[in-house]
């Protein structure tokens, strides 16, 4: 089996490859919430749980920048699934 | 959401550290609800089957499910209310948590709040991780000493840290094979006694190793690894492969900090810590008003400290609504962080002791002085970080013996076992001459980490560890008269029991025990060394258990004399030798 990176998957829940990944830092991201945008990794069930670090050491290797300076993305309600019936009021 | 309720502090997260705060502020007469996203509480407490270290302040010697039952009813004895199965999926202005249980959705609107998430595994990529099989040590862990199932029969094991040990010991316990711990670095990442307990079992330690590749059709059936040079390059034509149903990835924890990241408490960066984490000052107060933290959340630990953390959030927090009067909660702080800078001493606690101590102070630069208001930063990290740990372990100091950055190439960081060296500089090794006179304990402790059942356990006061705590444990070989009681309260089950002094050509060995089926009285065994070969046959003549020794059985063996500073174990398999 070849060890390439267009078959590493980094982002399970959305199936990115580490070349798609590395693509999009080569398409100027510099964040983690740069490749995001460009891939959807991180996007999925589990949000960047799985992928994250991953994501964030490609971006570190590939630009030269600091572990220390690649921040989390961006984080908003909810942080986990929520079923709409639980959040909504009566019949809608 | 039409439902709204009102707590004094709310404590996300029933683990350690938010039981300990939950317990601590209702203490003092704060009322209290801890939310958990889990059905069950405890946090990771309830798979942790091994006995704990420390001192007994820390509750060592107890075994981690049993220490979450202690806080269980401690919590409910407080008055502590527990809302399990409920999900705080935001925290909106200005301190209102926004809850979910099922197809229920409500409102509570806290004063104070203590965030004790804890933390999740890290993964690592490599072809074939997708595979079923590939899963996280943590998980494995759940699996076997939660749900009682075995993940896979043949494991191969990624990483040497405490965890990766642990839960190595604990798939054999399970009756699954593991086929090797591969470690990137060039030294073992945890405790040297946890490493000694799965090297007598047999497992190999593959240093400078990693794993390249999993295979198979539609599921792990093999996996490849690879030795890495200096670089941490893979060398080519290093490749082993293993017949593997399950590959465990034990690479290191990640603070689950991501309420805290959206509220805008600030972070720093420290990769001992485990990366991104909240500021916090020696109250366990964020940057946020109100906003306190504990625990693994806060960077990666353990239980012990977790649990202490927790206490001083729940102090701070108390203190901080007007529950207790600054020097009461100055008095019990102190003592709660004098238990916390026992556990964090020695070697292995060196580097979080200073990560913790940096984080503290650079909270101090930054708001020295703005007392209960200090200001929220926009969020982002900021910092200065120390550098990375290599992803795939956990840097590992050395023993005593060697300095601290270089283990001795033979040395129990290195091969998984104390070294003859070792042995002899230990003081828990009595010398020949006493060997020879009659039964005798062994302390196979050579690693200085903060614990000291082993004192406590000897009822004639012939051991002794004193303080500081890392202290290797010393033996009066003239007051030990080897009645073995020390040998089931050692937590890293190193200690053993010789009688060098029958007559005729055999000694007997007592060690500890902790695997079903259990050996018979009278029982011919295959015999194994430090590193797990057999080196022999003997005859287990006695089977000593006791409620006392929780769990932990005491084997006694009948063995070839030159075998007694050797046998350390005895064969897994049940199998008579031939």
């Amino acid at each position: 089996m070849a060890s390439s990176k267009e078959s590493v998957i980094i982002c399970r829940c959305r199936e990115v490859t580490e070349q798609e990944v590395l693509d999009a830092i080569e398409d100027g991201a510099t964040t983690i919430t740069g490749v995001k945008r460009r891939t959807h990794a991180g996007m999925g069930l589990c949000q960047g749980k799985g992928c994250s670090r991953l994501v964030a050491r490609l971006i570190s290797q590939k630009t030269g920048k600091p572990l220390k300076d690649v921040l989390p993305a961006t984080v908003r309600p909810p942080v986990r699934p929520v079923k709409l019936s639980a959040l909504a009021e009566g019949d809608d | 959401m039409s439902f709204k309720e009102s707590v004094d502090i709310a404590v996300i997260g029933a683990g350690p550290a938010g039981l300990a705060a939950a317990i601590e502020a209702a203490k003092a007469k704060a009322r209290v609800v801890v939310f958990d996203e889990n059905l069950s509480p405890g946090g990771q407490l309830f798979k942790q089957i091994h006995k704990f270290f420390g001192s007994r302040e820390h509750l060592a010697g107890t075994r981690g499910y049993r220490i979450g039952e202690m806080l269980l009813k401690e919590a409910s004895e407080a008055g502590v209310e527990i809302r399990l199965g409920t999900v705080v999926y935001g925290v909106f202005e200005p301190l209102t948590l926004g809850l979910v249980n099922g197809d229920k959705s409500w409102a509570c609107s806290a004063r104070a709040i203590v965030v004790a998430t804890g933390a999740m595994e890290n993964t690592m990529a490599f072809p074939g991780w997708t595979l079923p099989g590939v899963m996280g040590a943590g998980a494995a862990q759940t699996m076997v000493n939660i749900h009682r199932v075995l993940p896979g029969r043949k494991v191969l094991m990624v990483g040497s840290g405490n965890v990766g040990l642990i839960v190595t010991y604990q798939l054999l316990q399970a009756g699954a094979e593991v086929a090797a711990i591969v470690e990137a670095a060039d030294k073992i990442g945890g405790y040297g006694v946890h490493a000694s307990k799965v090297r007598r079992a047999g497992v190999p330690i593959l240093l400078s190793h990693t794993v390249k590749e999993a295979y198979g059709n539609g599921q792990v059936e093999g996996a490849t690894v690879v030795k890495l040079d200096r670089q941490w390059h893979p060398i080519p034509g290093t490749e082993r492969s293993f017949d593997v149903d399950t590959i465990c990835v034990a690479v290191g924890l990640s603070p689950l900090a991501e309420l805290l990241w959206m509220m805008g408490v600030e972070f720093t960066w420290d990769g001992r810590l485990g990366g991104h984490v909240p500021l916090h000052d020696e109250d366990m107060r964020t940057t946020m008003e109100g906003v306190y933290v504990a625990g693994d959340v806060t960077g990666i630990e353990e239980a012990s400290s977790a649990m202490e953390e927790g206490r001083l959030a729940g102090i701070a927090a108390a203190e901080h609504l007007g529950y207790l009067d600054p020097a009461e909660a100055l008095r019990r702080k102190e003592a709660v962080r004098a238990r916390l800078d026992a556990l964090r001493s020695g070697p292995f606690g060196q580097a979080r002791k200073e990560a913790k101590l940096r984080l503290v102070e650079e909270f101090r630069r930054k708001y020295a002085g703005a007392g209960e208001k200090a200001t929220v930063s926009a969020a982002g990290g900021a910092g200065g970080a120390t550098g990375a740990a290599p992803e795939a372990s956990n840097a590992a100091p050395a023993s005593k013996v060697a300095s601290p950055q270089e283990p001795e190439a033979r040395g129990v960081a290195r091969t998984g076992y104390p070294s003859p060296e070792e042995l002899s500089a230990s003081p828990g090794v009595p010398s020949m001459e006493r060997l020879k006179k009659g039964k005798v304990a062994v302390i196979e402790c050579v690693q200085e980490i903060p614990c000291n059942p082993c004192e406590e356990a000897c009822p004639h006061g012939a051991i002794k560890v004193g303080t500081p705590i890392t202290n290797l444990p010393a033996l009066d070989a003239e007051k030990c008269v080897g009645c073995g009681l020390c040998i089931p309260k050692c937590p890293g089950l190193a200690i053993f029991t010789v009688d060098l002094s029958l007559p005729g050509e055999e000694a007997l060995v007592e060690l500890p025990w902790e695997y079903l089926p259990l050996p018979e009285k009278g029982q011919l065994v295959q015999v194994l060394n430090r590193e797990g070969i057999p080196v022999g046959r003997g005859r287990v003549t006695a089977v000593r258990k006791s409620p006392k020794f929780d769990k932990t059985v005491v084997l006694q063996v009948r063995v070839p004399k030159e075998l007694a500073m050797e046998v350390r174990a005895i064969s897994r398999d049940g199998q008579r030798p031939s």
